[in-house]
């Protein structure tokens, strides 16, 4: 696991900043042209180009950075409707290197609408803001226990931009000069995750530019990122409940709470390591085991439906000493989950952490699941990150008055439906949406994409066809090595490598 | 001139007196938008749609993931199906066959063999087949991904290759199907409403003995085609210009969009239309004309000229299976047209030199036929049709 990995595995949602919409008007005008092109994942061609913008507002004619844009083009080119522009989450999700899993996923949309992606400045091209690779560790040999704050500084030492301007309430006066650049009146926004956070900025900033806005999993900027502990343990209590509710998952794993408990226990007193075939290699290696890196990798995997089948087969497994399972997760997770670090803790650690007061902390670590992990990974990290004084207006609660679509996955380990109801609160003209069998990202369904497009052809988010998302099944597990509905006689037979 | 004035104010005249021959002349502009777009439909819907699909199972219980999976993609149980369509279902007859021993195969991981038997040479069943066999083969795959995902291997390792593809057609070049079915069936409009006219006024004035009291007059020969075929290729831009307006219409009810096509014709396309056919009504007239005087009686003339309609209808398909086009089809009569139709459709910017080029030899073609035939009414043996 390199240090990318632990520390976005560690974080992974969204947050943004704010403030007024007093500059960015200067370069509003400028006009940008779009050349086809081919970015990865999609077969067709779509349209890419750059913008320069200033990389401090205040200082129109200082340094200039390019803020790199791909647009995919509605089926129907009539142009007549208004285009749907994308905030990636993370924060540090390049939209642009989405593009594929966006073009599939909306595809629906994309026949009759632009979709506009943009690299938040820090991400993708728009000058990326990523600890390299010199920092990559053995993610089986090595523990995220072991990250130091040298490793962040020397992460540090690779920027030498003025990363105070690399905040959200920047990266919103972009989105918004690419939507006038590219002769857009006004656009619909799709916010998902920090896109949400990205998104609400964006509703105070400029709020005339925005049509309707859709906010899938809603991190609001009264909740600040970080505070996962007490929604990964309500996630994963819910996963525990659901396997117990089913038959199969019941049989198979009667005891998994007091397992998962024991295999804490065992690991908090010294991390295990075993020796396995290297997941890619095939080679001979050993694989230490943490408390940390046993958490996180189940808490990655609370985010999806699909993952989440996987999580009583990894424990039971992991309680007979047999942490295969894990090595292969892990193995999956290799290669990044293309999350730019720079970019996630330079507004995480100036925009969030510093609201999180001591008895947040406390209280948010008052859990059975992870305690306070993911946000000790963040302290660590953000007590050595440089410093920036997020505007006054940032911390202000968003009510514009725009059409609002809000929606919420009930198993969703980071982004709670409490987090959407917040925002629903003070946004007048909202709708909340909570899917029973959805964890993070609602619009990761054939379902929640329909609601999304029904939303933007009628603009009434509180007169929507919701009836699919009652037909999503419950969720249900693998439940032996080999999959599908194992019998019990041949359960108890399976193999186990318990090597302590 | 006032010849020619006159000559063709007699044409006029004789192919607007039928009031009802003219209509149905013309019927071929109102049916088609109306056909075209029935066609459309029915091949979005085929092309995108998922349409139920009813299996007859055996052993479901044994499977339920699968039979989920299936489900998902609207593949649905036999027992389940509507009464309306029970008949055809039982007819299609898919069976699937899961056999009993599913979930211990499935534990002690052996290979777990299900039967599909169906008619695979029926046509309507080769999507649900394809649908079926998707929906399997994925299932399985997911099975066998998480199956080495969980013995500590990375799944990646299945994909040592992977091919990335970078299409450069236009986005919205994907619907060939539908931009060579509007090309056929706007040449084929051009090339028939006139067609009634052209053989009444050639093949059936001859029967009528109209045609000899016309050459018997003091006007030369030229201009009696000329008049003849302005009369006929009058009629075929009336029904073309009703047609594409008709079309147009049609087209606002059909959501092309859903196979990735966009097509509306607009001022600017309605124009690019008309000027790649109205050469080709002046060449399908002048062809008519010739090949109506060549026969030996109204009926003869009706079998021949109606052959002529292969030409535009065979043509584009022709070219469609043509992989590498010489050069000259893209200039020659009907060839030409056809392809820059395809473009048009496809949205792509005109090739004007092309459109001139083409137009131009439709038009020299058309002027070498008239002249042919103006050439041909002098010999009595073509008029009396004795040869």
């Amino acid at each position: 696991m390199n240090l990318k990995n632990v520390l976005s595995t560690s974080l992974l949602i969204a947050v943004i900043g704010l403030s007024p919409n007093s500059f960015a008007e200067d370069i509003s005008e400028q006009k940008l042209t779009l050349a086809s092109c081919h970015v990865k994942g999609i077969r067709q061609q779509v349209q890419c180009g750059t913008l320069a913008v200033p990389e401090n507002y205040t200082k129109p004619d200082g340094v200039k950075i390019d803020i790199n844009i791909v647009v995919l083009p509605a089926i129907d080119s009539s142009k007549e409707n208004l285009p749907f522009m994308f905030l990636a989450g993370g924060p540090g999700q390049a939209a642009t290197e989405l593009a594929g899993q966006i073009y599939r996923g909306f595809n629906e949309i994309r026949k009759t609408r632009d979709l506009i992606l943009i690299d938040q400045r820090g991400t993708g091209k728009s000058h990326p803001l990523q600890c390299e690779d010199s920092l990559e560790l053995d993610p089986y040999t090595s523990i995220p226990e072991n990250i130091s704050v040298s490793d962040v500084e020397q992460c540090l030492s690779l920027f030498t931009s003025d990363l105070s301007q690399y905040n959200s309430e920047n990266s919103i006066r972009d989105f918004d000069a690419v939507r006038a650049a590219l002769g857009h009146k006004q656009v619909h926004i799709y916010g998902g995750s920090y896109g949400t956070r990205a998104g609400l900025v964006y509703m105070r900033m400029f709020p005339e530019s925005l049509k309707s806005v859709v906010l899938d999993s809603v991190g609001p900027i009264e909740v600040p990122i970080g505070l996962f502990g007490q929604s990964a343990d309500q996630s994963f209590t819910k996963l525990l409940e659901n396997c117990q509710n089913e038959q199969s998952c019941s049989t198979q794993y009667p005891d998994l709470t007091k397992e998962f408990a024991t295999i804490k226990q065992r690991l908090s007193k010294a991390p295990v390591t075993v020796e396995i075939d290297h997941p890619r290699l095939g080679t001979h290696t050993s694989f230490t085991i943490s408390t940390i890196k046993f958490l996180s990798t189940i808490q990655m995997q609370l985010y999806s439906m699909e993952t989440r089948t996987l999580v009583p087969l990894l424990i039971h497994q992991a309680y007979l000493g047999n942490y295969k399972p894990l090595a292969g997760l892990i193995a999956q997770g290799e290669g990044g989950m293309g999350i730019y670090v720079g970019l996630l803790y330079n507004i995480v650690c100036n925009e969030d952490y510093p609201k999180i007061s001591t008895e947040m902390k406390a209280q948010d670590a008052d859990n059975n699941f992870a305690k306070g992990m993911s946000l000790d990974m963040i302290g660590l990290v953000c007590s050595t990150w440089p410093k920036y004084q997020p505007s006054a207006d940032f911390y202000q609660t968003v009510k514009a008055d725009i059409p609002t679509l809000i929606m919420s996955g009930e198993l969703d380990p980071v982004t709670p439906a409490s987090n959407g109801d917040k925002s629903h609160a003070h946004l007048p003209n909202s709708h909340h949406i909570i899917s029973k069998n959805n964890a993070h990202i609602v619009a990761s369904t054939p379902c929640g994409i329909n609601i999304v497009n029904e939303f933007l052809e009628k603009q009434t988010p509180k007169e929507l066809d919701e009836s699919c998302l009652a037909e999503i099944p419950d969720e249900s597990f693998m439940v032996g090595l080999n999959g599908g509905a194992a019998t019990l006689d041949t359960a108890n037979t399976m193999p186990t490598e318990a090597k302590e | 001139m006032m010849q020619l004035k006159a000559l063709m104010v007699k044409e006029f005249k004789e192919a607007f007196r039928d009031r009802r021959a003219l209509m149905v002349a013309m019927s071929m502009a109102l049916l088609m938008p109306v056909m075209i777009m029935v066609m459309l439909k029915v091949a979005i819907k085929e092309a995108v749609d998922n349409p139920a699909v009813y299996v007859k199972y055996t052993g479901e219980q044994h499977a339920p993931k699968l039979i989920k999976a299936l489900k998902d993609e609207n593949i649905l149980s036999f027992a389940d199906v509507p009464e309306d369509e029970e008949r055809n279902w039982n007819e299609r007859n898919i069976e699937l066959t899961i056999p009993e021993s599913f979930a211990i195969d499935m534990a002690d991981g052996k290979p777990i063999e299900l039967t599909l038997r169906a008619d695979f040479n029926e046509k309507s069943l080769s999507s649900p087949i394809r649908r079926i066999k998707e929906v399997v083969r994925d299932h399985s795959l997911l099975i066998g991904y998480k199956r080495l995902l969980v013995r500590g291997i990375d799944t990646k390792l299945l994909q040592p290759i992977k091919l990335l593809e970078q299409d450069t057609s236009l986005p919205s070049s994907n619907a060939v199907m539908i931009s060579l079915i509007l090309g056929v069936y706007l040449m084929m409009a051009a090339f028939m409403s006139g067609l009634p006219v052209a053989i009444d006024s050639s093949a059936g004035e001859r029967e009528r003995n109209v045609l000899e009291m016309l050459l018997c007059q003091p006007v030369s020969t030229l201009k009696i085609v000329l008049a003849k075929l302005s009369c006929a290729s009058a009629i075929s831009i009336i029904s073309i210009i009703l047609m594409l307006f008709l079309t147009s219409v049609a087209m606002n009810f059909v959501d092309l969009t859903k196979i990735g096509a966009t097509f509306s014709i607009d001022a600017n396309t309605f124009v690019i239309l008309l000027l790649l056919l109205v050469p080709i009504c002046f060449l399908a007239a002048s062809l008519q004309l010739l090949f109506a005087f060549q026969a030996k009686s109204f009926k003869e003339a009706q079998s021949t000229v109606t052959m002529l309609i292969m030409a535009p209808s065979f043509i584009p398909f022709a070219l469609m299976l043509m992989d590498d086009k010489p050069a000259w089809v893209e200039w020659v009569p009907i060839s030409g047209q056809s392809l820059l139709m395809e473009d048009v459709f496809k949205g792509l910017p005109i090739d004007w030199s092309a459109l001139l080029f083409t137009s131009v030899a439709t038009i020299a073609l058309t002027v070498g036929l008239v002249l042919i035939l103006a050439k041909r009414l002098t010999s009595e043996k073509v008029v009396m049709s004795l040869s």
